[in-house]
């Protein structure tokens, strides 16, 4: 009796410790949102306005004045849209091939591939800048979503997703004269759901994110994606207001945070299952 | 895993077809290249093929304008003599090692405090609140904190002086620089640590808490001789996973301090890029790209043949 009311005392104090966490977690993005919505004369006074009075989306009307705003979600639409659905196209083929299919050299190409998980982006970025000039591509949507189509994780997942589905679901297609693209994309493909929508998400994720290769190989404005222009607001002509960033940084948080949201079981169980992030 | 299932794999692979003829063989072999082409191509043009070219290009100088040089390991031996890279290579094993520090204490401490019986409410705001900014991207973070932190109009700074503290300007100070980005780091990321802590966690099976419970074995107890150790491998996975990203921190830097004050954020890969994309020393870049490369092989190495060893004990 005295320890089980011990406990829960203790389980109240650790409630308390996770809520103020919980808090402080939160409240940047509390901050920046309501500074965001406030009028700009009262943005960022002290003590801080976690509630703006009056509203105004005052600052939100300033941003296409800044930067192409509309251009560059419209860009990281396209190159995250191309990349993931590209990349699961191509890892898809090649897992299938890896997993059933028997030729000289499988195994072999298969090893040399995952190994090269370890090789980071500094590493090759430099000579694909020098590729991508020679072929012209540097500061074109090209150049972003091209070297994303190869995504060996993404093989190497669907490939051991694939070795988990009975072969005998194939023998008996066989049977019946189904060829080895109807088997994938009507049986295997149908089968990997979680897989795939785990990998979809992991990669449009990181490509909307991506900051790095658009800095290398992107210098127009209208040519951006979002994080890019996001960082150009900052430093152009003497920096622009901060309520006016802080208004374009929501504008680039709150479409992930409502998709969150709303499909969070997804989100948190492709991390936890395909958790290795490039 | 890989090497565990794969030859059980290749071995159904060559009893299916019971007597293969060879138009059968060839057929599945047509399909087979056929499949693997497009990833192939794109591994070669993309990966294999510029890990090759990168490694000729640190023995040579080249500015991407003017006709490349061999040099021989000039590169590597201005490597060894660079005291700006030492400082880089330095920051950045201390930033690496206080994010692993930071990621899997404050982790551990997280995923252990929510797996036990708690409303579903304080459940699901902790969860959110702890995960969603591993989703933003590093530009917007980077610029928020940035704010946050400033010494004048910042939310720390306004909360600090609250109790009396006096809050350092954060980005100016070199011995403050390198903490504060640690900080901004931990709160992006702690959200995937965290998930994937209390993913093992929950592997860890109830029965042998509560036997160990029984022969009075305290809090302290059974989390150091029984959920710790049974959870070992996903700690482990956790803290190569953190050290590699660590490694490789670079955002932050480029957008706020810009490797300063006093080359006192200067992190490799700042270092890497300053000196291939703003000062085009493309042969000298490339040879601070393959030590980064060296580093995170070492570093993966170590895990493989490590996790390998667990594996086993289990």
């Amino acid at each position: 009796m005295k320890m089980k009311r011990r406990l829960s005392t203790g389980s109240l104090l650790l409630d308390l410790v996770l809520l103020i966490v919980a808090i402080i977690m939160v409240a940047p993005l509390v901050w920046l949102i309501s500074s965001s919505l406030s009028d700009p004369a009262d943005a960022f006074s002290l003590p801080p306005t976690w509630i703006p009075n009056p509203l105004s989306l005052q600052n939100f009307k300033d941003v296409p004045g800044l930067i192409p705003f509309g251009q560059m979600a419209l860009n990281s639409l396209v190159v995250a849209t191309v990349s993931t659905v590209g990349s699961l196209f191509v890892s898809v083929l090649a897992a299938y091939a890896f997993s059933r299919l028997s030729f000289r050299g499988n195994r072999v190409i298969f090893v040399g591939m995952l190994s090269a998980l370890m090789v980071p982006v500094q590493l090759t970025i430099i000579p694909v800048f020098v590729l991508f000039r020679n072929l012209d591509v540097v500061d074109t949507l090209t150049a972003l979503w091209l070297p994303a189509l190869i995504n060996v994780f993404a093989i190497f997942f669907l490939r051991q997703y694939f070795n988990s589905i009975p072969r005998e679901l194939d023998d008996a297609a066989t049977i019946d004269g189904a060829g080895h693209l109807w088997i994938l994309f009507r049986i295997l493909v149908p089968l990997s759901g979680p897989a795939l929508s785990a990998l979809a998400i992991l990669t449009f994720e990181a490509s909307w994110n991506n900051y790095f290769g658009p800095l290398i190989f992107i210098s127009s404005p209208e040519n951006m994606t979002l994080p890019l222009g996001l960082v150009t607001l900052q430093g152009g002509q003497g920096g622009s207001p901060a309520v006016v960033v802080f208004a374009a940084i929501t504008l680039v948080v709150l479409p992930v945070l409502i998709l969150f949201l709303l499909f969070q079981r997804a989100f948190v169980e492709s991390i936890a299952t395909a958790g290795i992030r490039g | 895993m890989t090497a565990a299932s794969a030859p059980q794999v290749l071995a159904a692979g060559e009893q299916q077809p019971a007597k293969p003829t060879s138009v059968h063989h060839k057929r599945q072999a047509l399909y087979g290249y056929a499949f693997i082409s497009p990833a192939v191509v794109l591994f070669v043009a993309f990966i294999a093929g510029p890990m090759v070219f990168a490694i000729g290009l640190s023995f040579v100088a080249w500015d991407l304008l003017t006709p490349s040089q061999f040099v021989g390991l000039d590169n590597f031996a201005r490597l060894v003599n660079d005291p700006l890279f030492g400082k880089a290579f330095g920051t950045t094993f201390v930033f690496a090692f206080a994010s692993v520090v930071t990621h899997i204490v404050g982790g551990l401490l997280l995923a252990l405090a929510a797996n036990r019986v708690m409303t579903r409410a304080l459940s699901y705001f902790l969860r959110t609140a702890v995960f969603f900014p591993f989703l933003i991207s590093w530009a917007a973070v980077a610029l928020l904190w940035k704010y946050i932190l400033d010494p004048t109009f910042g939310l720390v700074a306004y909360y600090l002086s609250k109790i009396g503290i006096t809050a350092p300007s954060w980005f100016s100070d070199p011995s403050w620089s390198l903490p504060a980005i640690v900080g901004i780091d931990f709160w992006h990321t702690i959200g995937f640590t965290f998930v994937i802590l209390l993913a093992g966690l929950q592997t860890v099976p109830s029965t042998l808490v509560e036997a160990a419970r029984t022969d009075g074995a305290n809090t302290w107890q059974v989390f150091w001789h029984v959920t710790l150790p049974m959870m070992s491998p996903t700690v482990f996975f956790a803290t190569v996973i953190t050290f590699i990203g660590a490694f490789q921190i670079f955002e932050p830097m480029q957008i706020i301090t810009g490797g300063g004050p006093d080359n006192s954020t200067m992190s490799i890969v700042m270092y890497l890029y300053q000196n291939g994309f703003q000062s085009f020393q493309v042969g000298y870049a490339s040879a601070i790209a393959i030590v980064v490369f060296a580093v995170i092989m070492g570093v993966t190495i170590l895990q493989f043949c490590f996790s390998r060893r667990w594996v086993h004990e289990q």
